[in-house]
């Protein structure tokens, strides 16, 4: 046995030589042989055949020779990686351009699949048996809005379903928030977790450093002030001092101790946040709402719940509406809200992952696609690399039939061409985890608010996606020409090979093309949708400017103010912020757009009846320097001016829609409504402004009326825009620094662009843009690659027939109309049906695109174009090369 | 060309250890001896390598390159010890099969 696998090592080692030796001995017995026919009297050629019949096919002896010593497997293995690799390296230009196509392709994917997985598909780190751990979802019927699914309950809700359920193991709520951390200037907005303390247990992660809060720490009424810091916050607000516990920390209105540490990765669960620090959900409630855990007045909890094991979900979802039907009759008593019998009040457990959920985000919807679009991606990837792979083993075909007629099995050549394949395609996986570390931190950065820069394939699943993409991708493109290579007939393509006879077509080559082609359209056709869209959104007058504004809040947090010391305060931040250089104009706000919205319900207008259901009524107030600051246009009448103080004549400018609404037909200046009860005056309009969008791009029954802000009388934080000349980004930080100064105590300012905040409205047009015309660009640049490969090759394969016709007297004008005819009809057939498909497809992408059609006729002219240029350029070179045939050279050869 | 009979399975193997129990030979050489032997057997030649390579490395013959008659470069095979005793084995196991197949086929008669 051992001097077996010794030989066979060495066989294996020594294979070169043994190759060599094994060529010597057979071609000693077939002398020998002609030998001995020779000396029987038979003329030496004779013999010499003679003794090739009686021998058999070399090839396949030596074949059986090497599977007799045991090395064939990895020995063939071995020589067709070898083989393959020395095929590649002579073709560069083939090798790359595969490369690069399988790069993009497979990094592409990856990419994705890394946000898919972390939105849809992976649980939350640490989480133990996350099979059984739910999300709860309620859902009943309201009188005004039908059927509701929501996730946030109420804490006196959590106890509810805690106390009467009997299906859970654990039970536990969550809420993440943006609260200020930390005192004076190097106070931030930050994620703060509010938890129960039971959340720790759906965990298996000890705390890195000290402790959770317990139970103790967590009881009602108001628990104790303790937090436990995530770990990302420990490093960088803490530098990672071990000396951390028992030091206290201001959040929000309060201030902890700080009890522990989470472990590196700990998040709790959620989506896309790392929180900054853990605090009691007792604690947080109790500063807010006193009678938080008596009452349903506050919703804002996310809760989760482990079943026991056993339990099925039906089981469990039937046990948690018993308790929320329960919970609904308390409540109903207490706060006086609708029956049953019409709310048809219902509980479920439903996935961790939101995205997964009831509620999923348009975001996700957006993520989803475009993993189908970078799907689609990968397979013009594959079908331009099949048909590149095709045109060679058509190439090689003679020489696949000489080496069949020599013996070799089927199976062997079979197994060379997915070797080939297979290298290929690993030389593209690991291009594509490259392509995808590079340009996945962007995507992730676009999809995944978390902080952490961590590499986008550094997980395991990511990168077991990646190699069996890999692998798939190998498959495909190896075994489609291999399989295509073997069915020919032997012996005629030993006879034709490949330059004789008539250039024959292969379907399935063309086939490919065109699929290519189609495919590209739909993603430009996407391209184009959802660029057009953009346009619309961008190009939309919001009623006010965005770019010069920065939006201030002084947020008082806790501390009290009189009306004067509100007053001075207010003078004092105007005046520093009017001191910065750049600063153009200040005002107080109420509103801010896609922010806070405030609203005093429909106003009452004499002789008209409920003017509610005319559409949805808001508020702004500001000082008298509004307009001029926010840049909101008057169309007709007046703004506010100082003479609009308290006591006078009350006063309000509305929007033309509202003017229309309310008024329609007559001129709506001077006209006047009442706001609030029965008893308050009237309010009379003395200016028309432009329409405004700040609830929703999409709302023409948006409604705005504006006060002076001081017959507006609105306690809580300052809130203000500051116009700068320029770019608002250059200042917020400089502002806020500078407003920090003048705020009391503990209070603290904050400044945000207008821009960030209406940005996120028009990010999933801007992001669908961007990832179609990327991809879109993508697919287009493979197909062209493609086409221009197939009828290169098609020429260099058909340069006999085209000498031919040259010395038959066509013309160049000829040979160019027919190979760009070729190259055109190609483009055309995948125009026709990528058009079909991408039809087809747009009654599902119309919702996601902004007041634009997705059967807009110029946007499909405008790809049909394009695709016509491209192709018409992918095929000029090798046409014109057609042109350039050379009869007498192109029909001597062969 | 004579009459020839086709090899039972099997059988290949033992005729290639017989052959070099006279010494050692090439290739060609064993087959021809079987050939001019048994003056009916003729073995099939895209066989005899993978069988030669075959017992080589079960051990049962061993190669060494040398010069043929006429002078080429040629390689012998020759009968190692644990070859030896395959063929006496083989050869005993052969006499038994045939005079048993041989008796079976007597009494039928």
């Amino acid at each position: 046995m051992l001097s077996d696998m010794r030989f066979r090592l060495r066989a294996l080692f020594h294979r070169g030589a043994m190759e060599r030796d094994l060529d010597d001995e057979l071609r000693f017995h077939l002398e020998r042989e002609t030998d001995k026919y020779v000396r029987q009297g038979m003329a030496r050629r004779d013999a010499e055949r003679r003794a090739r019949v009686a021998f058999g096919g070399v090839e396949r002896i030596k074949e059986d020779v090497r599977e007799a010593r045991g090395t064939s497997m990895i020995d063939s293995l071995l020589q067709d990686v070898r083989y393959a690799w020395r095929g590649l390296r002579t073709k560069p230009g083939f090798t790359t351009a595969v490369v690069l196509t399988l790069a993009l392709g497979i990094g592409a994917n990856t990419a994705m699949f890394g946000i898919v997985d972390r939105l849809l598909f992976r649980a939350p780190p640490f989480l133990r048996a996350p099979g059984r751990v739910h999300r709860v979802y309620v859902e009943w019927t309201s009188i005004d809005a039908g059927e509701r699914v929501e996730r946030t309950i109420q804490y006196t809700r959590f106890l509810n379903f805690t106390d009467w359920t009997t299906s859970f193991e654990h039970t536990a709520v969550l809420a993440y928030s943006n609260m200020v951390v930390g005192t004076g200037e190097s106070a931030r907005e930050m994620t703060v977790a509010r938890a129960s303390a039971t959340v720790f247990a759906f965990f298996d992660a000890a705390p890195f450093l000290g402790r959770y809060f317990t139970a103790d720490e967590d009881r009602v009424p108001t628990g104790a002030d303790v937090a436990v810091l995530g770990y990302g916050f420990w490093q960088t607000h803490f530098g990672g001092d071990a000396h951390v516990l028992g030091k206290s920390l201001h959040i929000g209105n309060k201030t902890y101790t700080i009890v522990g540490v989470a472990p590196r990765g700990f998040v709790g669960i959620t989506d896309d946040r790392s929180p900054a620090v853990f605090v009691p959900v007792t604690a947080y409630a109790s500063s807010t709402n006193e009678n938080y855990y008596r009452n349903y007045q506050w919703s804002w909890l996310e809760m989760f719940a482990r079943r026991k094991p056993g339990v099925s979900i039906e089981t469990a979802n039937a046990d948690l509406t018993k308790a929320y039907q329960r919970s609904w009759e308390v409540q109903r008593i207490q706060d006086g809200i609708q029956p049953q019998r019409d709310a048809h009040p219902k509980a479920f457990v439903g996935p961790v992952q939101l995205a997964r959920g009831p509620e999923a985000s348009q975001d996700s919807k957006i993520v989803t696609w475009v993993m189908g679009v970078a799907t689609i991606v990968l397979l013009v990837a594959c079908a331009n690399v099949a048909n590149l792979l095709l045109a060679r083993a058509v190439r090689r075909r003679r020489e696949i039939a000489l080496r069949l007629a020599l013996g070799v099995t089927r199976a062997r050549l079979l197994q060379q061409l997915l070797v080939e394949g297979t290298l290929l395609a690993l030389l593209g996986g690991v291009a594509g985890v490259a392509v995808a570390q590079w340009g996945g931190r962007t995507l992730r950065a676009l999809f995944l608010r978390s902080e952490d820069a961590a590499p986008v394939v550094a997980d395991n699943r990511t990168m077991l996606f990646s190699i069996a993409l890999t692998v798939g991708v190998a498959l495909v493109t190896g075994l489609a020409p291999a399989l295509h290579a073997l069915h020919r007939d032997v012996a005629a393509s030993l006879k034709t090979g490949e330059r004789e006879g008539t250039y024959r077509r292969s379907r399935l080559r063309n086939g490919l093309l065109i699929f290519q082609g189609a495919l590209s359209v739909v993603l430009l056709v996407g391209a184009g949708l959802f660029a057009r869209s953009l346009q619309h959104v961008r190009g939309m007058r919001l009623g006010y400017d965005v770019d010069p504004l920065v939006y201030v809040t002084a947020n008082l947090r806790g501390v009290t103010l009189s009306d004067p010391e509100r007053r001075a305060l207010i003078d004092r931040l105007f005046a520093a912020a009017r001191a910065v250089p750049g600063v153009v104009n200040a005002t107080l706000t109420v509103s801010v757009p896609f922010w806070s919205n405030e609203g005093r319900g429909a106003p009452f207008v004499p002789g008209r009846d409920s003017t509610f259901k005319l559409g949805r009524f808001l508020l702004q107030a500001g000082s008298p320097s509004y307009f001029e600051t926010v840049g909101t246009r008057i169309l007709r009448g007046r703004g506010f001016t100082d003479a609009d103080r308290t006591g006078g004549q009350k006063v309000a400018v509305i929007t033309e829609s509202m003017a229309r609404a309310l008024w329609p037909g007559q001129d709506a200046l001077g006209r006047q409504f009442r706001l609030g009860s029965d008893t308050n005056s009237m309010t009379t309009v003395v200016g028309i402004a432009e329409d405004m969008h700040a609830r929703m791009l999409q709302d023409t029954r948006e409604f705005w009326y504006y006060l002076p802000i001081a017959q507006y009388n609105g306690a809580g934080s300052p809130q203000m825009f500051v116009r700068v000349n320029g770019s608002a980004e250059d200042y917020s930080e400089r502002l806020r620094r500078r407003l920090q100064r003048e705020m009391p105590g503990v209070a603290y300012a904050r400044t945000m662009t207008l821009r960030q905040l209406v940005a996120p409205r028009q990010r999933s047009w801007e992001f669908g843009a961007k990832m179609f015309v990327a991809f879109g660009t993508l697919a287009l640049v493979l197909a062209a690659i493609g086409l221009y490969s197939v009828i290169a090759y098609a020429i260099a394969q058909r340069t006999h027939e085209l000498g031919v016709r040259i010395a038959l007297g066509a013309s160049t004008t000829d040979l160019l109309r027919m190979v760009l005819g070729q190259g055109l009809s190609f483009a055309v057939a995948g125009l026709v049906i990528g058009s079909a498909i991408a039809l087809w497809a747009g009654r599902w992408v119309e919702p996601l695109l902004f007041s634009q059609s997705a059967r807009d006729p110029r946007v499909f002219v405008l790809v049909g174009l394009v695709l016509l240029a491209v192709a018409l350029v992918a095929t000029l070179r090798p046409a014109l090369r057609a042109t350039r045939v050379d009869p007498t050279v192109a029909l001597r050869a062969d | 060309m004579s009459a020839r009979l086709d090899l039972p399975q099997g059988t290949l193997d033992l005729l290639i250890l017989k052959a070099l129990s006279l010494g050692p030979q090439h290739g060609w050489a064993i087959s021809e001896r079987i050939h001019q032997v048994s003056q009916t057997l003729q073995i099939p030649q895209g066989s005899l390598y993978p069988a030669l390579h075959r017992l080589e490395r079960q051990g049962f013959i061993a190669a060494e390159w040398g010069a043929s008659d006429n002078n080429r470069r040629a390689k012998f095979y020759e009968l190692t010890r644990a070859g030896r005793k395959q063929l006496d084995a083989d050869t005993e196991a052969w006499d038994k099969l045939t005079a048993a197949v041989a008796l079976v086929l007597r009494m039928a008669r």
